[in-house]
């Protein structure tokens, strides 16, 4: 089996290891580092539950070379809380009962990361418009759009770690 | 979970290297967002991915001899966030800012969505309009075509095998008048119309996304008809909908574009 070298920062940790060519990311988070909270559904870059970021910009794991991440940092939305606190985005998220069965949240969550970094202040049509790639069979989009709002609310306000 | 089946992954740091490599079964790689789906389905199983990333000038936006230059490994991010695009051909950083979704948009590139030529493309509808042309290279030759020329049918381009999309260039026209329009429920659109205004006081309108093609109508504004050519286009009927429906959505279409143009005269 072909493999590749790769040196990458995964959640701040610094890794170097052969990954296998034909690896998509998802896979080597899910099943070589046991990453599981990035999730996989439809597997064709238009439902989200795979978002991770890979140097700060939203990519679908399910369609990108895990020896891509040669170099870059990627975040997972096991990165997101430290220790025992919540990031403001999912204390957000749990404030707006903004997910229903779940399995979508930590996409929308990642998503919503990579948009507060570039927008701080990002209008409902904003959030709307980034989060358009994102399903929720449970349909609760509205919850989620006041949850992303307000966690950019907060950031911005300080009240935020 | 779907699997990719075994290749090998050549990552080149220099142009030369890289078109050495290229051919019918070591194809060229970036972003791989059309690239990897076709593998995982099996509709294509290449020896190797020839990635492009590393070659940093292949992703460079310039300004050079009165066009924009963008280097075929831009992401659409890059092309959206892009000042000189902004300040040179600000029509299409809005339309590149609503390719895909923000994931695609992050690694998928201008030259991959072009060499690709899925129909409903709204990058090669709207670079059509704007006289774009691609850059390509092989270890032999090189060579500049008009999008409306490279891209021959869905999924059909002139690129040659052993060729890289490196470059495409923009003529800049001052004050140009150009603007898109679409309609999409899901990441591509139904119907896309690009409407810009050329010298001598002609429009030129392309209708894309509806069939295997886009295509150019050209004229006076007040001469080209939004009803006659909405009827004329090659319409394919599909998930987004009937032929009826797609055409009635493609003349509305041609005609906000073309209000929209006319507004400004």
């Amino acid at each position: 089996m072909s493999t590749t070298s790769v040196s990458a920062v995964v959640n701040g940790s610094r890794l170097s290891r052969a990954i296998a060519t034909r690896s998509t990311l998802a896979e080597f988070l899910r099943t070589e580092l046991g990453l599981t909270g990035t999730k996989l559904s439809c597997e064709l870059q238009v439902c989200g539950v795979c978002t991770v970021l890979v140097d700060g910009l939203p990519v679908s794991s399910c369609t990108y070379l895990a020896v891509d991440i040669d170099g870059r940092e990627v975040l997972t939305i096991e990165g997101m809380a430290d220790g025992e606190s919540l990031h403001v985005i999912q204390q957000a998220f749990i404030d707006h009962f903004a997910m229903q069965c779940g399995f979508c949240t930590p996409g929308f969550v990642m998503m919503a990361k990579a948009l507060l970094d570039q927008t701080p202040t990002p209008s409902r049509d904003d959030v709307e418009h980034f989060l358009e790639g994102n399903i929720c069979r449970c349909t609760g989009y509205a919850p989620i759009v006041d949850a992303v709002v307000e966690a950019g609310r907060r950031i911005r306000g300080g009240t935020a770690p | 979970m779907s699997f990719l089946p075994p290749f090998i992954h050549h990552r080149p740091l220099q142009l030369e290297e890289a078109l050495d490599l290229v051919s019918v079964d070591d194809v060229p790689y970036s972003g791989g967002t059309e690239l990897l789906l076709a593998m995982k389905t099996g509709l294509l199983r290449p020896d190797s991915l020839v990635d492009l990333k590393r070659i940093s000038d292949l992703s460079e936006i310039a300004v050079d001899d009165g066009d924009l230059i963008i280097g075929g490994s831009a992401t659409h991010h890059s092309v959206a966030s892009s000042r000189i695009v902004a300040d040179t051909v600000p029509v299409l950083a809005e339309v590149a800012s609503q390719v895909g979704n923000p994931r695609v948009r992050s690694v998928g590139t201008i030259g991959g969505n072009l060499c690709f030529a899925e129909p409903r493309s709204d990058i090669a509808t709207l670079l059509m309009g704007l006289s774009g042309r691609v850059r390509l290279r092989s270890s032999r030759a090189e060579r500049d075509v008009a999008v409306a020329d490279f891209v021959v049918g869905p999924y059909t381009t002139v690129r040659e095998e052993d060729e890289i999309l490196t470059q495409v260039r923009i003529p800049i026209v001052p004050g140009q008048v150009a603007v898109y329009e679409q309609f999409k429920f899901q990441e591509r659109p139904t119907v896309g119309v690009a409407a810009i205004r050329l010298e001598d006081g002609l429009v030129r309108v392309v209708v894309g996304a509806v069939g295997g093609v886009a295509e150019q109508f050209e004229g006076r504004l007040a001469d080209l008809d939004p009803t006659e050519i909405s009827r004329s286009v090659d319409v394919i009927a599909d998930i987004g909908g009937p032929e009826r429906y797609k055409r009635h959505l493609t003349e509305v279409l041609i005609r906000r574009a073309m209000e929209r143009i006319g507004a400004d005269s």
